[in-house]
């Protein structure tokens, strides 16, 4: 298949999750199990025979939603409720909820209340990440979850439909990790769009059929020369639930910017860790729950042993990077908090950083715009001093 | 060559021009005002600013834009944003500065610049008109009164009211209610001033407080607006003379570096001028040092050693002698 046809149906996917939900179930008759970001293993549902899709914010502005959440939730969280209560929902069999921060806890809630009909499947993961009980109580959760998902679906999940399902998984992720690796050596260059809908229709697509377009999609690119850019090269941080919008990332590289890595959730951070192959399933996504702390960290956790920072700064001088834009959602706690210590770090190492703040109602994109380009700028003419 | 450049600065309300010799010097700037950003006005502008400098547009060896309507401008070689602009103009003008408020017709920005002039950090207001030079034209009409008497009625200002509303059209609705109470516009407006010097601290809290602190753009030249933002930042403001032009010279330095850069090898520095117009001279005469009348004749090489690098190519070569 055509490189544009792929991305076309990456693209299709991300932006219309719930359709591809939809087709999906009446084409295969199967069940489709909404999951919140940003921990769970969608291995679990897909060994289950179901597939399992992250729940995505939209564009739409919160009508229905204003009466369940405060304005000063996310706009992640409101668009979850805002979609519930609107019967957007209705294609999901069951909701997997978690409580990585106060304001999702507040969105499942709200949620819970109002889809009585949809099986809700709630579990807790510990968030200190290096307690001697960390693997302990992350694998009581993921049995727990798995007892509840066969409880769910009426059957029992084999151990090897699990490990076959991990196997899947990981070689998506190894995929996608491998574009990444090809954007930042030049030879496949993928826009900061295209890698979102690379990533974005993973968490939405059935992992064989995604999987199948990402090899075609890989091999297009093997052996290709490194296409030299002059733009300056940047990291994209921050984000977490919800994907950046499109248009925002446009403007982005409209400034002379290319986008040559990032810790998104819609992006690396989603495929940085693959669960180990070997023993216990559920030990194996345990482990995996705790080594994606060390692959990407997030402020969500407690790690003694590990900075966000200082990750950041790393990611930066391998990707050759001369700078950084945090992308930070409005009222995103978790990323407020986290952010002072990212830029001491940043201005003690000197690299230079942008903080933009995000808005699930829309941005005014012109002034943002002056922004990132007198970033550009400055990066450009501290390079040049 | 062309021996000038030109930086403009197509504004949301007015548009200014610079222009400057190679050497960096203003030979002429314009101001021209229009209602909303315009090609006309800037056009305008651009011509008086040509007109007094005696030059045309094709003297310009570089043309370099800012502002809100910067892509707009079909004579510019490049264009930088205000932010980038703004900050060399005003350290341009005020050497040393650490510090510059710029607060213009649609947007105030706070710009923090490192000891080699380049902007280091910035905040500007990104979302309404909250602390801008429209914020002071909106409530100035709810008091009825003229732009030019805004500042020095709200310099007699007597009690101490507040407007705690940062939104302009909320702001008129508490202007409108204090009138109503029977507060004095002077009183009024005043507190319109101190809420414009706390958005203000608060893009400076963004960047960092350090001094010395220039003010620039449109509202410096209202001395309430200084008087209630030195009051709030416990710090004096500079005030270069003509505050409103630091965008456009800001571009036009910028134009000015490119274009040196971009011909470094037909600039020559005066000093390099004088010993080349020397090393011409001896090399044309035919009696040494002569320049026209040979009996005053003065051997350079014994009398005035030349300086530099001819010097110690004649060492040189004295030397093998
Ligand atoms: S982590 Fe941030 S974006 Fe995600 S739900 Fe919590 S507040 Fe919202």
């Amino acid at each position: 298949m055509e490189r544009q046809e792929i991305m076309r149906r990456f693209a299709e996917a991300a932006g219309n999750p719930l359709s591809y939900a939809r087709a999906w179930k009446e084409r295969t008759g199967r069940k489709v199990i909404g999951s919140f970001p940003m921990n769970f293993p969608g291995e679990l549902a897909h060994a289950a025979g179901a597939l399992p899709m992250i729940l995505q914010e939209t564009d739409d502005p919160i009508t229905a939603g204003h009466g369940v959440l405060f304005p000063f939730y996310c706009g992640f969280t409101r668009s979850m409720v805002d979609q519930a209560m609107r019967g957007e929902f209705d294609v999901l069999d069951a909701i997997m909820f978690g409580d990585h921060c106060v304001q999702l806890l507040g969105a499942a809630d709200g949620i819970r209340m109002h889809l009585t009909k949809t099986r809700v499947i709630f579990f807790q993961l510990i968030s200190s990440m290096c307690d001697p009980w960390t693997q302990g109580r992350s694998e009581e959760s993921f049995a727990k979850l798995r007892a509840e998902l066969e409880d769910f679906i009426g059957e029992a999940v084999a151990d090897d439909a699990m490990h076959a399902s991990i196997r899947l998984f990981n070689r998506n992720r190894a995929l996608i990790r491998k574009l990444y690796d090809m954007r930042k050596k030049g030879t496949a260059p993928l826009g900061a769009i295209e890698m979102q809908h690379v990533v974005k229709s993973s968490m939405i697509m059935d992992k064989a059929e995604h999987t199948d377009l990402l090899q075609q999609l890989v091999a297009q690119f093997e052996g290709a020369k490194a296409t030299p850019n002059r733009a300056v090269r940047l990291h994209l941080s921050g984000h977490f639930c919800q994907a950046p919008k499109p248009e925002l990332l446009e403007m982005i590289e409209e400034c002379g910017v290319v986008v040559v890595g990032d810790d998104l959730y819609h992006g690396f951070r989603y495929i940085s860790t693959d669960v180990p192959e070997e023993g216990p399933p559920v030990s194996a996504l345990a482990r995996w729950y705790m080594d994606r702390n060390t692959g990407v960290p997030c402020p969500t956790r407690v790690q003694n042993n590990v900075d966000w920072d200082a990750y950041l700064l790393d990611a930066i001088r391998d990707e050759r990077a001369d700078g950084m834009i945090v992308l930070m959602a409005k009222f995103c706690e978790p990323h407020m908090y986290y952010y002072p210590e990212v830029k001491e770090a940043f201005e003690k190492a000197g690299v230079p950083h942008l903080l933009i703040e995000t808005e699930h109602e829309g941005m005014a994109l012109e002034s943002l715009k002056t922004r990132v380009e007198t970033f550009v700028e400055i990066v450009k003419r501290r390079e040049a001093a | 060559m062309n021996r000038h450049v030109m930086g403009v600065d197509f504004g949301s309300t007015t548009a200014k021009t610079v222009i400057l010799d190679l050497s960096g010097n203003i030979v002429a700037h314009s101001v021209a005002h229009m209602g909303a950003v315009s090609g006309d006005g800037v056009k305008q502008s651009m011509k008086d600013a040509l007109e007094e400098a005696g030059l045309a547009q094709s003297d310009m060896g570089r043309v370099v834009a800012t502002g809100y309507g910067r892509r707009m401008l079909d004579e510019a070689d490049k264009n930088y944003t205000e932010i980038t602009c703004h900050a060399r103009g005003a350290v341009a003008m005020v050497p040393g500065a650490r510090l510059v408020i710029d607060i213009g017709g649609q947007d105030s920005k706070v710009i923090s610049v490192d000891s080699n002039g380049l902007v280091a950090q910035f905040a500007m207001n990104d979302r309404c008109a909250a602390g801008t030079g429209k914020f002071l034209e909106v409530l100035a009409r709810a008091v009825e009164i003229g732009l030019e008497e805004l500042g020095d009625t709200a310099l007699q200002a007597r009690e101490k009211l507040k407007i705690s509303s940062m939104c302009a059209t909320f702001a008129e609705t508490e202007v409108i209610s204090l009138l109503a109470e029977g507060h004095p516009k002077t009183d009024v407006l005043g507190a319109v001033h101190a809420a414009i010097a706390m958005r203000t601290l608060g893009l400076v809290g963004r960047v960092g407080k350090k001094g010395p602190v220039v003010m620039t753009g449109g509202v410096a030249k209202n001395p309430a607006a200084v008087h209630y933002i030195q009051q709030a930042l416990e710090m004096p403001l500079i005030l270069p003379k003509t505050p409103q032009i630091a965008g456009a010279l800001g571009a036009a330095l910028i134009g000015l570096d490119d274009y040196r850069a971009e011909n470094k090898h037909l600039f020559i520095s005066e000093h390099e001028d004088m010993a080349r117009e020397e090393q011409m001279a001896a090399d044309k005469a035919c009696i040494p040092g002569c320049r026209g009348v040979p009996e005053l004749a003065v051997d350079p090489f014994e009398k005035q050693p030349p300086k530099g690098k001819l010097k110690s190519l004649l060492g040189t070569i004295q030397n093998h002698i």
